[in-house]
């Protein structure tokens, strides 16, 4: 009888917030290409995807560690080569197939097979196989440790696909995805909006998510907004439950009761400047470090980016496991154009007749790239330029689309660029700045590559995280790019609105979205 | 056409400057035209001489002194990074008639010449030269900068450039209209009857009696190519930062229409008011020259 | 008349071609590919070079650009338009449901350019030299001296924000409304000019002299002889415009959010996905030709004393 009582108390509670037949509507800044996993690396279809379709493994909690999500436990060989998951029982695709370890099996199987091209080699380090010995076990062996393998199972990438719905749909089943996520693909027109229903089957396991029950809204509809001046008055006027927009229109919505302003400062992007270290000057890293004091990033991040940014002196973003705020602090670079002067006259660069730096006679003239179309960009550029300007030193700006601009790097005829990277693992330091860089401009240094190998192999975290602080001293001291901030995540959404949080790789819990009437 | 009239053109003054002077004559009679050339030279003049009026230097950031509104110190107000507009909106005027002058330029230059090589010379030359402008005409405006930037490298100059390349065709086709209207009258014949060479023609004949209709066209392509340029910026293939073109800086405060409307309307107003003043002399013009609607 | 149109067609194959081969020619020369755009800023080349060079493989863009060439020109040839790298989806696919939406929209805002065009024309020539003629000629030019994101970001702020007349989310019939008022602002300067002056002629002419003196009504005037006149050379600029309004209202496409080519056209530069790029070219330079044609056709029957057969 108890017992009874009590469930029935717990059906009541539970009623209210299950039945909710609401439809939530968020903005998408663009359409994504597919919404399959393995098919993309593009950050909008990975939200996406990661938010509705597709459960992981496992998930990183709020302190940046993995847990249990849809394995329920993990071993790792002494040698770190070889990952033993168990896997939980009972969950189902949302095509009604079963969810176990064969089925995440020929998941990972799809992307090791070359012929299906998946972007997402570049993410699996040296994988050799994938074992499902049982419904419950699933064995990865790598032919090295690859540390990074963790964080890439909990993004979306490494979110797990119906293989039945795979093979049904080909080529085409990008538009017709099916995982065991909270949410299934209702309709999608092509450029305009993305509709999901509710998955009236779906088991929430993740311990960092409020509603432990069937997600609250039954309908998620995406509307695709390129436009901020359109975002903006959509949310004013109700049209969108959520979404975000330009750091510049906030001052607006912050005094509009009706409207909640959602920040979060843990985030995973780092804007910051990279050298040509192939030719003068910045072949000298006295100079590459004194633009680095040449920065006035407090002004960037009032200036540039409205105060929704926090100044970056480390090359970590905060978010990203490893991030320590003590180096940057000790070896960073803050804005200081005393030392900044002193650093270009130690490498030969004093003021002229004119005030201009000049070296040999010749005046200091540098080139300063980066991409175009966003505003923040134009003007951190502006910035940095008057920066210069104010040492004496000419510099002519020059953006293009990504498409233009990151190949033009490859030719070396370039000084600075600004770049923007987001990454949930630190293995972006080894991406970028392992010689001879992602664009080929950085000079080998021993010792800073042995460190960036080496992190790349340690699957322990405690180890890795280690191996990762000596990473960002290493970049500060050779001052291989100069970080300049970190954008924050701004989400509006109505006042009503309660359950809006995001994880700690940035991703939205929707089934814990719900309004209050 | 007489035999006089024949005398005329080949001896005394040129029938060109004669038009030009008629033209100028009529249209400052107009209402319309006498505004539209006053802003236009004010914008000229300004263009000149800015750096010597800007009260602020247009590229110092003052991230202090952010999004003030209009003032005394600030007749425009600031921007976002605190420069100052008034000084901006001014110097502005220098990429205004930068853009006007160069892309026109080529447009015209090229334009004038392909439309008469074309309207004078052999079918397959006119043939030719067409379906190539027809080629560009139809061709993907964003493409072909695309194109000129991957060659150039990305710059003001490139947009101007891209622009003017763009409107190469409208000038061409309305050069060899021209030209095939006029080939046949009785003074070209004479001309070649008297034995000139079809430079000389061409040159000394036919193209100022054409060079009106371009002077008309002229009026509204100006401010197509500040339009077109403006719209680059908005695609992020136009000015460069810090530059203060008008158009890029109508994009770059965009966002703070709601907040800081000043920052916006004060480049917004200032193209408006440039290339409102060329489309009202555009119109003027037209209505002198047009018979149709010629004045009573 | 057939052979007139026969010839048309047959001068506007080389042009099309001429179109592909400059694209594909620059496609060679642009640095980037449609994959390479898609891992751009994600995952660096060295990373991804086995799916990237896979991708090249699988959609040819590893072979020479006249290899490409010919490989599209006999896949239009027999209907296949290619597909997009980056969706995965035939270019007509793609493309299809846009050009849709792109012509309701250019047909709407041609609809608001010819009304607010073509009366501030009439207004303009009845009343010439007038303040009425001033303030029509000044209304048909406020849309053309304007970017066209400003004027639209203009609008939505009036109607949308402060007004809060029309929903801002591009959902539903009154979405075209703003999208085609913005366009069709525009577009009403030539259309007013032309209606002016063309009116101003007749009215001008000896015998609409003579009428006017015989004491026939100015508006029986205005409209049975001057209008029909005009809406000739109205004609031929609207062919124009039609001309230039698929593809080149990206702008207003995009300020809107309205799904059309135009916008499409955009994002597949920006994505180097040349296949629709080419799609576009194609049905847009279809359209310009067809629309062309009928406009042609329509003067013979408008004003039958002009015969094409002859020239």
């Amino acid at each position: 009888m108890f017992k009874r009582i009590l469930l029935a108390l717990l059906l009541l509670w539970a009623i209210p917030a299950r039945a909710a037949d609401e439809t939530l509507h968020f903005r998408l800044g663009e359409d994504p290409e597919t919404l399959f996993s393995a098919k993309t690396v593009s950050l909008t279809a990975n939200q996406v995807i990661g938010a509705y379709l597709l459960d992981r493994l496992v998930y990183f909690d709020a302190d940046g560690h993995p847990q249990p999500w849809l394995a329920t436990s993990w071993t790792i060989s002494p040698d770190q080569r070889v990952l033993t998951f168990k896997l939980r029982t009972g969950v189902k695709f949302t095509d009604g197939t079963d969810f176990n370890a064969q089925a995440a099996k020929y998941n990972y199987d799809w992307i090791l097979d070359k012929k299906n091209a998946s972007p997402l080699l570049a993410r699996i380090g040296s994988l050799q196989k994938v074992d499902a010995p049982d419904d419950t076990t699933l064995i990865f062996t790598f032919d090295k440790p690859f540390a990074p393998f963790f964080s890439y199972l909990a993004s979306a990438s490494f979110g797990i696909n119906s293989p039945t719905a795979m093979a049904k749909y080909g080529d085409q089943y990008g538009r017709n995805p099916v995982g065991t996520g909270p949410y299934m693909l209702k309709s999608w027109v092509p450029g305009t909006e993305i509709t999901f229903v509710r998955n009236p089957h779906y088991q929430q396991f993740r311990g960092d998510a409020l509603n432990k029950g069937l997600p609250y809204a039954s309908t998620v509809v995406l509307t695709v907004i390129s436009e901020e001046a359109v975002a903006q008055a959509a949310l004013e006027s109700g049209e969108l439950t959520a979404g975000s927009v330009a750091a510049d229109a906030l001052d607006n919505i912050v005094k509009n009761p009706a409207l909640k302003v959602v920040i979060n400062k843990t985030v995973t992007n780092l804007l910051f400047l990279e050298f040509n270290e192939t030719h003068p000057p910045f072949d000298d890293e006295r100079v590459r470090r004194a633009v680095g004091y040449a920065l006035d990033r407090e002004a960037v991040v009032k200036a540039a980016y409205n105060g929704y940014a926090h100044p970056m002196l480390g090359p970590l973003a905060n978010g990203i496991p490893g991030y320590d705020a003590a180096i940057g602090e000790k070896y960073g670079t803050p804005f200081n154009p005393a030392k900044a002067k002193a650093l270009f006259a130690e490498a030969g660069y004093k003021p002229g007749p004119d005030g201009k730096l000049a070296k040999d006679g010749k005046p200091l003239a540098l080139s300063l790239k980066s991409y175009s179309g966003f505003e923040t960009i134009n003007r951190t550029l502006s910035i940095i330029q008057s920066n210069l300007a104010d040492l004496g030193i000419d510099s002519k700006i020059e953006t293009a689309d990504w498409g233009s601009f990151y190949p033009s790097l490859l030719k070396p005829d370039w000084d600075m660029d600004l770049m923007r990277w987001t990454s949930s693992d630190a293995s972006v330091l080894t991406s970028i700045a392992r010689s001879p860089g992602h664009r080929n401009m950085t000079l080998a240094n021993s010792k800073q590559d042995e460190i960036l190998d080496r992190c790349q192999t340690l699957v322990d975290q405690a180890q890795r995280n280690g191996c990762v602080v000596e990473a960002q001293t290493s970049l500060l001291e050779t001052a291989t790019f100069a970080p300049i901030l970190s954008d924050w995540l701004v989400t509006i959404t109505q006042a009503n609105v309660k359950g809006y949080h995001l994880d700690y790789f940035n991703g939205v819990i929707v089934g814990d979205i719900q309004t209050e009437s | 056409m007489s035999a006089t009239t024949i005398g005329t053109a080949t001896d005394e003054a040129p029938p060109r400057a004669t038009g030009l002077r008629w033209l100028g004559r009529q249209l400052l009679r107009q209402p319309q035209a006498q505004l539209g050339v006053t802003a236009l030279l004010i914008i000229f003049v300004c263009a000149v001489i800015a750096p010597a009026l800007v009260p602020y230097d247009p590229l110092q950031v003052d991230a202090i002194h952010r999004l003030l509104p209009p003032s005394a110190a600030h007749w425009f107000g600031t921007d976002e990074l605190g420069r100052d507009l008034f000084s901006r909106v001014l110097t502005g005027t220098r990429y205004f008639a930068l853009v006007c002058l160069v892309s026109v330029s080529i447009s015209a230059g090229f334009g004038i010449l392909l439309g008469l090589l074309a309207g004078a010379g052999a079918y397959w030359t006119d043939m030719a030269i067409m379906r190539v402008m027809d080629i560009v005409l139809a061709f993907p405006f964003i493409l072909l900068i695309l194109a000129v930037v991957a060659i150039l490298g990305p710059s003001l100059w490139t947009a101007m450039i891209a622009v003017g390349i763009a409107g190469i065709p409208n000038y061409a086709r309305l050069v060899r209209g021209q030209v095939l209207a006029v080939k046949h009258e009785d003074y070209v014949e004479a001309m070649r009857a008297i034995g000139a060479g079809p430079l000389r023609i061409l040159f000394g004949t036919v193209f100022p009696n054409v060079i009106s209709q371009i002077v008309v066209y002229t009026s509204f392509a100006m401010p197509v190519a500040v339009l077109s340029a403006s719209a680059l910026s908005f695609l992020g293939l136009g000015a460069q930062p810090p530059l203060p073109e008008w158009g890029a800086m109508v994009v770059g405060g965009r966002t703070f229409i709601r907040t800081s409307w000043w920052v916006v309307a004060s480049p917004g107003l200032a193209i408006f008011l440039a290339v409102f003043s060329c489309n009202l002399l555009g119109n003027a013009l037209r209505d002198v020259l047009d018979p149709r609607s010629a004045p009573k | 008349m057939l052979g007139y149109i026969l010839r048309r067609l047959a001068l506007t194959v080389p042009v099309i071609i001429g179109i592909l081969l400059v694209t594909f020619v620059i496609k060679s020369l642009i640095p980037t590919d449609a994959v390479t755009a898609m891992f751009q800023g994600q995952v660096t080349e060295q990373e991804a070079k086995v799916a990237i060079d896979a991708m090249r493989h699988q959609f040819g863009l590893d072979q020479p650009w006249y290899i490409q060439f010919g490989h599209y020109v006999t896949g239009v040839v027999q209907g296949d338009f290619g597909t997009s790298v980056r969706t995965r989806r035939p270019v007509l696919d793609e493309i299809g449901f846009r050009y849709l939406n792109t012509l309701e929209l250019t047909f709407a805002a041609l609809l608001v350019a010819l009304v607010v065009g073509v009366l501030s024309g009439i207004i303009a020539a009845y009343r010439r030299d007038s303040w009425m003629d001033v303030t029509a000629t000044t209304v048909s030019l406020f849309g053309i001296s304007m970017p066209a994101f400003f004027f639209g970001l203009l609008v939505i702020m009036v109607f949308s924000v402060w007004l809060k007349w029309l929903p801002v989310m591009p959902r539903g019939w009154t979405a075209l409304l703003l999208p085609a008022a913005t366009l069709g602002l525009i577009e009403a300067a030539p259309l007013a000019r032309v209606t002016r002056s063309a009116m101003l002629e007749i009215l001008g002419r000896d015998y609409m002299r003579a009428a006017r003196a015989k004491g026939v009504p100015e508006r029986a005037l205005l409209f049975r002889h001057a209008l029909p006149n005009a809406l000739l050379a109205v004609a031929t600029i609207v062919g124009l415009q039609i001309g230039h309004l698929i593809g080149g209202a990206f702008i207003i496409e995009v300020i809107f959010g309205w799904r059309g080519v135009g916008e499409l056209a955009v994002r597949a530069i920006e994505w180097r996905d040349f296949a629709i790029t080419q799609g576009i070219i194609l049905i847009g330079s279809a359209t310009f030709v067809t629309i062309n044609l009928v406009i042609d056709v329509l003067y013979t029957w408008i004003d039958p004393r002009i015969d094409y057969s002859a020239g």
